[in-house]
């Protein structure tokens, strides 16, 4: 492995994406051989660089300090190979999924381009390049949302506004970096949070949490989750965007500033964690439709890992890692699930499904099993991370935000239970179409059960990823001689903390059984007592009207601000120049004009009064 | 030949090549249209052959001595020649465009006269070393766009040309009272013999009416929306090559690579101009009118470039002169891509136009690449120069300021997307064909080069840093 690999990483899905694009649509399978093959390089890639460990490469790019900066370490190695894989199975499943979409060259070329974005925006050491492929990501975004529909360029609107804002945010808090250390070299910055400084890593927090989707900067997500194809879900909101925003999060946490445990900043990215940890798996549960469902899921485990990572203590930073990993494997798992089911039975609303378990048994058991990870149940991925992050909540010692985590693991498990409940075990609905369906094609299934399968072995053999992938990220950043342990804990099914956990996942339980009940034995009805309870019910009007949208009220504040601005200054100023200045002048030769009557003997006062002037000054001049 | 000879040829050809154009009219008229692009052509050459002079730094002056102190000086230095290759190229393009946009209207003869005229005298200006020069073709400059403006010659178009006229002009007769206080000062007009010289408080207040009147920055703004009633080229030319660029232009000339400011001064301008840029913003953001939301647009980021010349920081003037040719390249594209649609619907209003994606896939994409050039999306070229200019801003102290220009690049976004959506998204309102192939072919490589410009940004960015040596290099 040489430095120059680094840049071929980047390249070669570039080259690709331009590839793909101009291979004509009537040619076939070229596209998807020369797509698979270049995801399956990138993958090979991915393990070789991941092997390789330590590289470093740059090359002059803008003068003045600013240079293409590459570095692989055990951090970005580890992430590259998460993106990589995910690439790998996007593509496989695309394959099948996607064969009929009309305008598929430009679908591999987003993809590949995003993919190229990406590695470039983890591999960067530089600030500038890091900006470059980060903020670069706004196209493909904007672009893969727009291959909806008709209405989807609305959203697409959406998020590149809201992700723009991040990235600006994030740019102004670079631009305190660099006036701070001097240099725009990530690995040799390091600084302290205060003063400035704090106001810098507030900003760009914003952009990495923006980037992961987390609460207030979540709104375009369940909006895309309608308009646009499930692929760019399971790609975007549920992998890439985690991995690259927690990525930033953890280097800025961990790297670029040192973050204290107790700080009012940890304190300030632990109730971003919690609130959206609370919230978004609130306006999951009530959900109608399994993508929209699981998008408010993408924003809401989110919460769990800035919580981790905000304790600032090695437990909750590696928890929220490798809570970011195992997230990445369920929540694509899913979102490919939700498409095989779009995929055959041409609906995601829970309401128009059911009896599914027997017609498409794959689909459904690599459902089961990501949704039973994401709930954490014991001995999946996801318990584990979430024993990580709870243990970590209650060492920090502020357990209210345990207390919203396990909030948040109750309804996340009411949720799925009522989604997995309605789509493959409830009877059939009566609205479905006639006909039994057949489980999706083999290029769908391979990657959904390849993911639920990961859920297990991540969880079962836990300390495989955690002592060769996180444990050396935490380790580098942990005090010389101090050894860092996660795997002890972790698995301990009986401990009062997994206790507490396994008592909320019963009260999910309950809680559907009781709504079941309630909702006349329909599944999908399960979460209405909750919907409709008091003070629930108004906050959850104002929610579908929109009213806690950031983005909605933004545009509402950006058009009210822009009127006044017009109104009360460009017009005005307008106003002075069309009507003042002519006002003035005409009034001023309208007395000129005046003068100019016509009359013989006023021309010749004029002009002897010109001439006592001019005799008067030369008199003055000549003494 | 050697560089001053160039230099001179690159002032003249087109000046005294522009009187011409009537005389080629006269054999025919696609004579003269050749005779146009290829005087257009000979500028942008030989504005370019100077660019090895430029990358390797120094400055040559080239003096010719007059009476009275009116002294002919050219500067040949890595911003005259950065700021020549800029607006030549562009103008040429932008005469290439002309062909198929102007074929069917009358005065042809006096359209290309006018046009080769206006960036004949931009060389000039810009090669100038002496203020009554500069302030010679400034003038002739304003008389071109006066006729320009008014092209179609109905009643309010006059009109509008003449708000254009008279606002510049009030502008520059200002800016040449404060040349002559620097003139009781120094008791030259020669820009070489004062670097450093500190100018009073009052000539530099009557000097920037020049600058903000020509740069059309807030309050001496809204004759360049009212502009909009030229011929679309026309409109570019003003926005993206010649005009507008001027004020920033002198303003690096004078007051960067010049003039040492008083503090207050100093204090004030990036202040000042990143309030201009907002307002504008917000302008654009509640118009309705095509041309008019692309012309706040341009005064909103003539901001930015003032911004990155008033804070004085390395990083702030590379990305300023980048942010010149950057957004030449972007605005030049939309406002000619603007063309194309008005020019197919006949509309001039975006609420009256829809789903033109469909029938104008490549003028709609160009739009696009241009937008997010503009807005200042990586890989393309605005990325970098607006980037650049925010960190100069940071590092000069101005936090606050960085982040109101931030606040204006997200109404940017904010306006500039809504404008696609509107006009090439959504239902068919008024249907709309494909324009002709020079044009479509223009609006493609000005999208093109805007990507590109990002994507090899190392050359560009060796020009300017360069450019930024020379001119920061007496102020260490």
């Amino acid at each position: 492995m040489t430095p120059m690999t680094l840049l071929w990483m980047i390249l070669l899905p570039a080259v690709s994406a331009v590839a793909l694009i101009l291979i004509p649509k009537t040619v076939k399978r070229i596209r998807e051989a020369l797509a698979l093959l270049s995801a399956a390089v990138s993958l090979y890639l991915g393990f070789a660089l991941f092997a390789a460990k330590d590289l470093v490469w740059s090359a002059n790019w803008l003068g003045a300090g600013i240079k293409m900066e590459l570095r692989l370490y055990q951090f970005s190695a580890f992430i590259l190979l998460g993106l990589a894989g995910i690439l790998f199975l996007i593509t496989l499943y695309s394959v099948a999924k996607m064969k009929d979409h009309p305008r598929i060259r430009e679908y591999y070329a987003y993809l590949f381009l995003s993919a190229a974005l990406a590695f470039g925006a983890v591999l960067a050491d530089n600030f500038v390049p890091l900006v470059f492929f980060w903020e670069g990501l706004l196209i493909t975004l904007y672009a893969l949302i727009s291959l909806g529909g008709k209405t989807a360029h609305r959203t697409a609107t959406k998020a590149f506004i809201i992700s723009g804002f991040c990235d600006f945010a994030m740019i102004l808090g670079i631009g305190i970096v660099w006036s701070l250390s001097g240099t725009m070299t990530i690995s040799q910055v390091s600084l302290k949070p205060e003063g400035p400084a704090a106001l810098a890593f507030i900003l760009m927090m914003i952009g990495a949490i923006g980037k992961a989707g987390a609460m207030p900067f979540h709104t375009w997500i369940p909006d895309a989750a309608i308009d646009a194809p499930v692929t760019f879900m399971a790609l975007m909101p549920g992998a890439f965007e985690k991995l690259l925003g927690i990525y930033l999060l953890v280097r800025i946490a961990l790297d670029i500033f040192k973050l204290e445990p107790g700080s009012g900043l940890s304190l300030l990215m632990m109730v971003v964690g919690a609130g959206t940890i609370v919230l978004a798996v609130m306006m999951a549960l009530i959900q109608k439709d399994l993508k929209r469902l699981l998008s408010y899921h993408a924003v809401s485990q989110v919460g769990y890992m800035i919580l981790g990572i905000g304790t600032a203590l090695p437990i909750g930073i590696a928890g929220g890692i490798f809570h970011m990993i195992n997230n990445v494997i369920y929540k694509s798992g899913l979102f490919l699930s939700a498409g095989s089911v779009e995929h055959r039975a041409g609906t995601t609303e829970l309401r128009k499904l059911g009896g599914l378990a027997k017609e498409m048994p794959f689909t459904a058991i690599g459902f089961s099993v990501c949704a039973l990870a994401i709930s954490g149940l014991w001995p999946l991925n996801g318990f584990v991370s979430k024993e990580m992050i709870f243990h970590s909540a209650v060492e920090s010692g502020s357990v209210i935000f345990a207390v919203a985590a396990w909030v948040g693991a109750i309804f996340t498990f009411a949720s799925f239970l009522k989604a997995g409940h309605s789509i493959f075990f409830a009877p059939r609905s009566e609205e479905r179409a006639p006909g039994k369906v057949k489980d999706s094609p083999a290029a769908m299934l391979v990657p959904i059960l390849i993911l639920a399968l990961l859920c297990i072995v991540f969880g079962v053999f836990n300390k495989l990823p955690l002592s060769n992938f996180i444990q050396p990220v935490v380790q580098a950043q942990a005090e010389a001689g101090e050894h860092l342990d996660f795997t002890t804990h972790a698995l301990a099914l009986f401990n009062p903390i997994a206790g507490i956990s396994m008592a909320c996942l019963l009260l999910a339980l309950g809680l559907h059984a009781y709504g079941f009940k309630r909702g006349g034995r329909k599944a999908y009805l399960v979460s209405e007592p909750i919907h409709q309870a008091p003070f629930f019910k108004q906050m959850y009007d104002g929610a579908e009207k929109k009213f806690f949208d950031l983005y909605e009220q933004g545009v509402k504040f950006l058009r009210g601000l822009s009127w006044v601005l017009f109104k009360g200054i460009d017009r005005p100023i307008d106003a002075f120049f069309e009507k003042g200045v002519t006002a003035v002048g005409s009034g001023f030769t309208g007395i000129l004009r005046k003068a100019h009557n016509g009359h013989y003997a006023n021309y010749l006062a004029w002009g002897l009064g010109g001439l006592v002037v001019i005799v008067a000054l030369i008199s003055i001049l000549l003494k | 030949m050697s560089h001053e000879t160039i230099t001179l040829l690159t002032v003249f050809v087109p000046i005294i090549g522009s009187l011409t154009i009537p005389l080629a009219g006269l054999i025919s008229k696609a004579a003269r249209t050749a005779w146009a692009v290829a005087l257009g052509a000979a500028t942008t050459l030989l504005a370019m052959s100077l660019l090895p002079q430029a990358l390797a730094g120094g400055e040559t002056v080239v003096r010719k001595n007059l009476i009275l102190g009116l002294d002919f000086i050219l500067l040949i230095d890595p911003l005259s020649i950065f700021m020549a290759c800029t607006s030549s190229f562009i103008g040429f393009l932008i005469i290439i465009y002309s062909i198929g946009y102007v074929h069917h209207e009358e005065n042809q003869n006096e359209y290309f006269l006018l046009v080769v005229l206006f960036i004949g005298s931009m060389m000039g200006l810009v090669f100038s070393g002496n203020l009554i020069f500069l302030y010679l073709f400034w003038e002739i400059i304003a008389i071109c766009c006066w006729r320009l403006i008014g092209f179609y010659r109905l009643k309010e178009h006059v009109q509008k040309a003449d708000k254009a006229f008279l606002v510049t002009f009030f502008g520059a007769v200002v800016m040449l009272l404060g040349f002559i206080v620097i003139y009781g000062q120094t008791g030259s007009f020669d820009l070489t013999a004062m670097r450093g010289t500190e100018i009073p408080g009052t000539a530099v207040l009557l000097i920037l009416f020049g600058m903000f009147s020509k740069s059309a920055t807030v309050p001496l703004h809204t004759w360049l929306p009212d502009a909009g009633v030229a011929p679309t080229t026309v409109t570019a030319l003003l926005h993206a090559a010649v005009l507008v660029k001027i004020g920033v232009y002198a303003f690096a000339r004078l007051f960067v690579y010049g003039f040492q400011l008083p503090d207050a001064w100093l204090a004030a301008l990036p202040w000042i101009v990143v309030i201009s840029s907002l307002i504008a913003a917000a302008a654009a953001t509640v118009e309705t009118d095509f041309k008019r939301i692309l012309a706040y647009s341009t005064v909103s980021q003539i901001g930015y470039i003032f911004l990155g010349f008033a804070v004085m920081t390395e990083a702030g003037v590379t990305g300023s002169l980048l942010y010149i040719l950057m957004h030449g390249l972007a605005k030049a594209g939309l406002f000619l891509c603007a063309g194309i649609v008005i020019h197919a619907t006949h509309k001039h209003d975006i609420r009256q136009m829809g789903g033109l994606f469909k029938t104008m896939p490549l003028t709609a994409l160009a739009f696009l690449f241009c937008a997010f050039s503009v807005i200042g999306i990586p890989p393309f070229g605005g990325f970098f120069s607006k980037f650049l200019v925010i960190m100069g801003t940071v590092k000069a102290g101005l936090v606050a300021a960085a982040a109101v220009a931030l606040f204006t690049a997200i109404l940017t976004m904010f306006y500039l997307l809504r404008t696609f959506s509107q006009v090439f998204l959504g239902e068919v309102k008024t249907p709309g064909h494909e324009g002709t192939r020079s044009m479509v072919a223009v609006v493609a490589i000005l999208a093109v080069l805007s990507l590109v410009a990002g994507l090899l940004i190392t050359y560009p960015a060796t020009l300017a840093e360069v450019t930024t040596a020379h001119i920061m290099g007496w102020l260490k």
